[in-house]
């Protein structure tokens, strides 16, 4: 299925909030566990600019229609963290720019492509290198995507406007998995060495994005969160399903394999007591 | 005709440049304002057709110059690179406002080819060096060559604007489009003065740093991977001649006049005068 670019630049919009009613969260505010993820998907779309950063390394960017895509999948996701980031206000948690940069110093963001150009050195060049960075992509989004739903899921009922905004940003996620993954099959079809560097890379280096970027702490609740459990596992095989059908990448189970490492489980666990208020 | 538009010159103190604001209120898809059925019937006369080529292909090379920023400490910085997920935008929508005229009024196919040789010369060849070396330079050079990235986009702006300015004045037809270029590129103009201003003012080594990148840059920035023949034609066009040369010289003087950049002006003005 081919990928209509000219259709999705003319079509690509800042996500908008502004007809939302942002007061229910102060009249019926999201709980703790909840704002920490959000706090952890805030970060993550803000340093989108930080995954462009290790994309435009690759030779990639000087394709027209790539270099279309990254410019308005880029600004989508800062604007995803500009409204995530509204909704954490209405709680009194502030994220600023200069709140971000020194995250970005402290932790110093690690390229996670950097190890994967160095296991292959030179034999990494040009169009092979696109369809890595193609599936890689593709991973993530499919991720993000089944995170938007499974928190607009958990949270629907309680809090309909939380629901909604998620809603509306998974509608653009979808759209980013349409092009990396309509990408990335075309060109593992056609090299043999990009199917074998692109399982490679994702078995051995694939992690839950913002793993990267956040502590082991925080990746582990978010995870816990959203895909502890039964109802989550269900979502996490549909993603690595996905990942599977793509050419040469059959058999990969990364995103379970990442959640189990963590410990989390597709056991469904009672949900821990909120302690008694004082 | 001016080069110095006095929104230009607002200093930082008074005014401090709105990101948040700006990223709201981004200028997208100009089709609609273009009247497009005038190119058709009329077709460009070459020069401004080339000149058109000139700029839409400078305007479509932002990924290529997102790359060489950040792969520095600029990307460090969320506030710079909040504004230069918005500029890319705009100056993508410029780019194909550009190519929708060149579509119209099917003037490419009469214009020279524009491919050829780069050209050779040593600090030529250093412009164009690859993202690694890119990357290991700036590593060493810290966090103060965000300074140097934000005043050669400043410089970048200045010539870049007075080559549309020079297109509106050799094709009339071109006016509307122009002027739209030029109010999206003001707010790029003013986040880099601002920017430019602030850092150069507070550091001796972002004003050093900064110096090396101007005298180092061939310009306008991604000049440097065309083909030699549109680079004469460029400067031929946008300042040759007496109006140009009084173009130049008022970019070399704003340059020259920001802090620790004196000098500075002088060179590039050499530069851009054919």
């Amino acid at each position: 299925m081919a990928f209509d670019i000219v259709k999705y630049t003319r079509a690509s919009d800042a996500v908008g909030w502004a007809d939302l009613d942002f007061d229910e969260f102060e009249r019926n505010p999201l709980p703790e566990h909840t704002l920490r993820s959000l706090r952890y998907m805030c970060d993550v779309e803000y340093h989108t600019v930080c995954y462009l950063r290790d994309m435009l390394t690759t030779p990639s960017h000087k394709e027209p229609e790539i270099a279309a895509f990254m410019t308005m999948w880029n600004r989508e996701e800062f604007w995803h963290g500009e409204a995530l980031a509204a909704v954490l206000e209405r709680h009194g948690i502030h994220v600023d720019y200069s709140a971000l940069k020194a995250k970005r110093l402290k932790l110093g963001f690690k390229d996670r492509l950097d190890p994967i150009k160095q296991s292959f050195g030179s034999n990494l060049i040009g169009l092979d290198f696109a369809a890595v960075h193609m599936a890689w992509g593709a991973a993530n989004e499919w991720s993000a995507n089944a995170a938007y739903h499974r928190l607009a899921a958990l949270e629907g009922s309680e809090h309909p406007v939380l629901a909604e905004l998620l809603k509306r940003i998974a509608q653009q996620e979808t759209k980013h998995v349409a092009f990396y993954a309509t990408q990335a099959r075309e060109r593992l079809a056609k090299s043999k060495k990009a199917r074998v560097i692109a399982r490679f890379a994702l078995r051995k280096f694939w992690g839950p994005v913002g793993s990267t970027i956040a502590e082991p702490d925080e990746v582990k609740h978010v995870m816990g969160h959203l895909f502890q459990g039964s109802e989550g596992r269900k979502l996490v095989r549909g993603i690595d399903t996905h990942i599977a059908r793509l050419p040469g990448l059959d058999g990969l189970t990364i995103v379970e394999n990442s959640l189990e490492a963590r410990g989390i489980t597709a056991e469904d666990l009672e949900p821990t007591p909120e302690p008694a208020a004082a | 005709m001016t080069t110095n538009d006095e929104a230009t010159t607002v200093a930082p103190a008074t005014t401090v440049f709105d990101v948040s604001e700006f990223a709201r209120t981004a200028k997208g898809y100009h089709r609609d304002e273009i009247d497009l059925s005038e190119f058709e019937k009329h077709g460009l006369e070459p020069d401004a057709a080339r000149l058109v080529r000139v700029l839409r292909d400078l305007e479509r090379s932002t990924m290529a110059r997102m790359r060489n920023l950040l792969v520095t400490a600029t990307h460090k910085d969320a506030r710079v690179t909040a504004f230069l997920s918005t500029w890319a935008y705009e100056k993508f929508w410029l780019a194909d406002a550009l190519d929708a005229v060149l579509e119209a009024s099917r003037a490419e196919e009469d214009l020279p080819a524009d491919e050829g040789h780069h050209r050779l010369t040593a600090s030529e060849r250093r412009d164009r060096r690859g993202t690694i070396r890119r990357a290991i330079s700036a590593n060493f050079a810290g966090p103060q060559i965000v300074a140097a990235h934000v005043t050669a986009g400043l410089a970048d702006e200045w010539i870049t604007q007075a080559a549309y300015r020079r297109l509106s004045s050799i094709a009339g037809t071109l006016s509307t489009v122009v002027d739209t270029a030029l109010q999206v590129k003001d707010r790029h103009l003013r986040f880099f003065q601002e920017e430019a201003e602030r850092r150069l003012a507070a550091s001796p080594k972002a004003r050093r740093l900064s110096r090396t990148e101007l005298l180092g840059t061939a310009w306008p920035i991604g000049a440097v991977e065309r083909p030699a023949e549109e680079r004469s034609f460029f400067e031929r066009i946008v300042f040759g001649g007496a109006e140009g040369r009084e173009e130049a010289r008022g970019i070399g003087a704003l340059i020259s006049a920001l802090p620790g950049m004196t000098g500075v002006g002088n060179s590039i003005e050499a530069k851009l005068v054919p």
